[in-house]
């Protein structure tokens, strides 16, 4: 059986404002999104690109209350929500965040640093993430080498996400189909791919070379920043378009 | 002997023990010095830098310059130093003081080079501390037909201008940094007009030239596609280590930025041949000693992403020792990385003490080594001296990164005293 290609949706919490980021959300789910990657404002967003990190910057001004706006996304989409954030914000109470952002309707979470920065203790983690019933998604590129790619790809769920460049919304010369081929080799997990992924033609690349499905996130904020809501919406109808053509 | 050049380079981050932290842009940063490498780096070396492939292949084109430059550099072994020292340790060394340039550089500058070539860039630039990798660098344009622009630490510039006529008679244009070339020269030459220069001023120096030309910025060491490239001369010598039979145990080199050190001592980590691998410096710069495991700017201007490395700081303007490559504040990524973790050792050793190594490796061996490979010697004769006192039959190899004819003006100093 051929399974659908997954469209990973990503947008900061409460991006560009309520309304907008409700009906992006809402009109998102009904235009094919599968999973919903929701950004939590950390203090550095060190991975990211200024994309990104502007669209933070603009929420952290405008709310106090992001587990509150999980608990709206709910409300209007039952897909899957995966709340990003960096570990080094919230290890020093996980626990509740993690029990927050579940009460108010997440699924699982994203930590983009927690290979990176934790590497002598990311299995705890993954453990206390399961304990309070959450899935993680877990975040390699290629600077994680082969044998910790192959130690942690089965504790990711619902995918393992693949990030192809440094940081997010920047394009670099990349292979992706050469550095999706030896990941390919080292996972039998679902691989969504992200990370400045550049245009249809370089995602159709990602496709053809094995990727489950694709990430997006900058190009919606530059849609938000260039020309609002319906053209953040066209984004996703145009990536959907792709992805079942495959 | 071209069949003993590999054909494939190797990259070490798919064999690391822990992920390697990516390069970033600074919390306040008001554009992406990442999407900003677009217009300085190569395209394919760029792609290189950020590859998870284990192998890389070598142009066919690379490889023949690359035996035009003298390669596969000769692995020798230092017998009448072992007698001198009276060890029981056999002591070798991959000699890249063999090359034309006279030194590891030209491993990276003619792939680099030949990759700007390929995507029909008129000019490269670089900075040179000691001098060897703008001799690398002007030959490898040289060889492509383009042209070259070296900025020099003024320091060195001064000291050694014998390396100043190589890299003209290369053809390349040589500017002594800080100059008045650029914005960033200016401004540290109104600071202090006595400014000796420094690794980072040079490059910060270069890459503003390459941006304001649209030229092409050719890098000399720390970023994972030099290493890379650098790899060819640890598998060479695993190839000839093969041929004769050894296996070593302690492999050694210098560090500047770190590519010499990791492309003879990478192919072996990855291979898990050695038991031993230790990067030495300076204890005049103590880069290990002081250095600190955090994010920093490789150049002194900050034009750069940041890279987490063992760094003194971008704006530290070390002693003007002669080792004018070891001159650096950081160090690669990779390489901080396994020093962190103690999967590679450092030592330290003093102008003095290297002195007196390269002395008594030129007297025993006949070779003169650049003041800079002395610091691997210094290690080598170290280990070896311990392996006579615990009467162990040890099998060291270090990398003697080049050769010390154009660097005549610190020995003649260093004898004086």
């Amino acid at each position: 059986m051929i399974m659908k290609k997954l469209l990973v949706s990503y947008i900061t919490l409460g991006y560009p404002n309520e309304n907008d980021y409700l009906k992006f959300v809402k009109d998102a789910d009904d235009l094919g999104t599968d999973i919903f990657e929701l950004g939590y404002p950390p203090n550095f967003a060190k991975y990211d690109g200024p994309l990104i990190r502007r669209s933070y910057l603009k929420v952290k001004s405008m709310y106090k209350n992001f587990s509150e706006l999980i608990s709206r996304t709910r409300k209007i989409t039952r897909k899957k929500i995966i709340v990003l954030t960096y570990l080094e914000n919230i290890q020093n109470n996980l626990d509740e965040f993690l029990g927050t952002i579940k009460s108010s309707g997440a699924d699982g979470v994203l930590l983009p640093d927690l290979l990176i920065d934790f590497p002598e203790n990311y299995f705890k983690y993954l453990n206390r993430i399961s304990e309070k019933g959450l899935d993680t998604v877990i975040f390699v590129s290629p600077f994680v080498p082969d044998k910790i790619i192959s130690d942690v790809y089965k504790f990711s769920s619902p995918f393992l996400y693949y990030g192809v460049r440094p940081t997010t919304g920047i394009v670099t010369p990349v292979n992706i189909s050469s550095l999706l081929k030896r990941l390919k080799n080292l996972t039998d997990s679902r691989v969504v791919v992200g990370f400045g992924l550049k245009g249809l033609e370089e995602i159709k690349e990602a496709l053809s070379a094995g990727a489950d499905g694709i990430a997006i996130g900058s190009a919606y904020v530059e849609a938000f920043e260039n020309n609002g809501l319906s053209s953040a919406l066209d984004v996703v109808k145009r990536v959907r378009c792709i992805l079942d053509d495959f | 002997m071209i069949d003993l050049i590999p054909r494939y380079w190797y990259n070490i981050v798919p064999d690391l023990n822990r992920p390697l932290p990516p390069p970033l842009d600074p919390e306040d940063s008001d554009f992406s010095r990442i999407e900003l490498l677009n217009r300085i780096i190569p395209k394919e070396v760029l792609r290189q830098q950020f590859t998870a492939e284990r192998y890389v292949k070598i142009p066919d084109e690379v490889i023949e310059l690359y035996s035009l430059a003298g390669r596969p550099t000769p692995l020798m072994r230092a017998k009448r130093l072992e007698e001198l020292l009276d060890t029981p340790a056999k002591i070798y060394f991959k000699y890249e003081g063999a090359t034309h340039s006279g030194s590891h550089k030209i491993n990276t500058a003619i792939p680099q080079a030949y990759f700007a070539r390929e995507e029909g860039v008129e000019r490269v630039v670089t900075e040179t501390g000691a001098g060897q990798w703008g001799t690398a660098v002007a030959l490898s344009a040289a060889l492509m037909k383009i042209k070259s622009t070296i900025f020099m630490v003024r320091v060195s510039y001064e000291q050694k201008p014998g390396r100043k006529t190589v890299m003209k008679l290369y053809g390349a244009e040589v500017y002594p940094s800080p100059s008045e070339i650029t914005e960033y020269g200016k401004n540290e030459l109104a600071k202090n007009s006595a400014n000796p220069g420094s690794l980072g001023i040079a490059m910060s120096e270069a890459i503003e030239y390459v941006i304001k030309n649209d030229y092409r910025y050719l890098i000399g060491s720390v970023l994972e596609v030099v290493l890379l490239h650098q790899s060819i001369i640890g598998l060479e010598a695993i190839k000839q280590f093969e041929f004769i039979g050894e296996e070593p145990e302690v492999l050694i080199g210098c560090v500047g930025g770190g590519s010499n050190f990791a492309g003879f001592a990478y192919p072996f980590i990855g291979s898990k041949i050695g038991s031993r691998y230790i990067a030495v410096s300076s204890s005049e710069i103590k880069k290990f000693s002081k250095g600190v495991y955090e994010y920093d700017f490789p150049d002194s201007a900050g034009l750069l992403p940041m890279l987490k490395m063992i760094t003194l700081g971008k704006d530290y303007v070390p002693p003007p020792i002669y080792s004018g490559g070891l001159r650096y504040h950081g160090l690669a990524p990779t390489l901080s990385l396994m020093i962190k973790d103690k999967i590679i050792e450092w030592m330290e050793f003093s102008e003095k003490e290297t002195y007196s190594a390269a002395k008594l490796f030129a007297n025993a061996q006949g070779i003169i080594p650049a003041p800079e490979s002395a610091h691997a010697i210094s290690a080598a004769i170290k280990i070896a001296k311990e392996a006579k006192e615990k009467n162990e039959k040890k099998i060291i190899a270090f990398n003697l990164s080049g050769h010390g004819l154009l660097d005549l003006s610190y020995y003649q100093k260093m004898e004086a005293k």
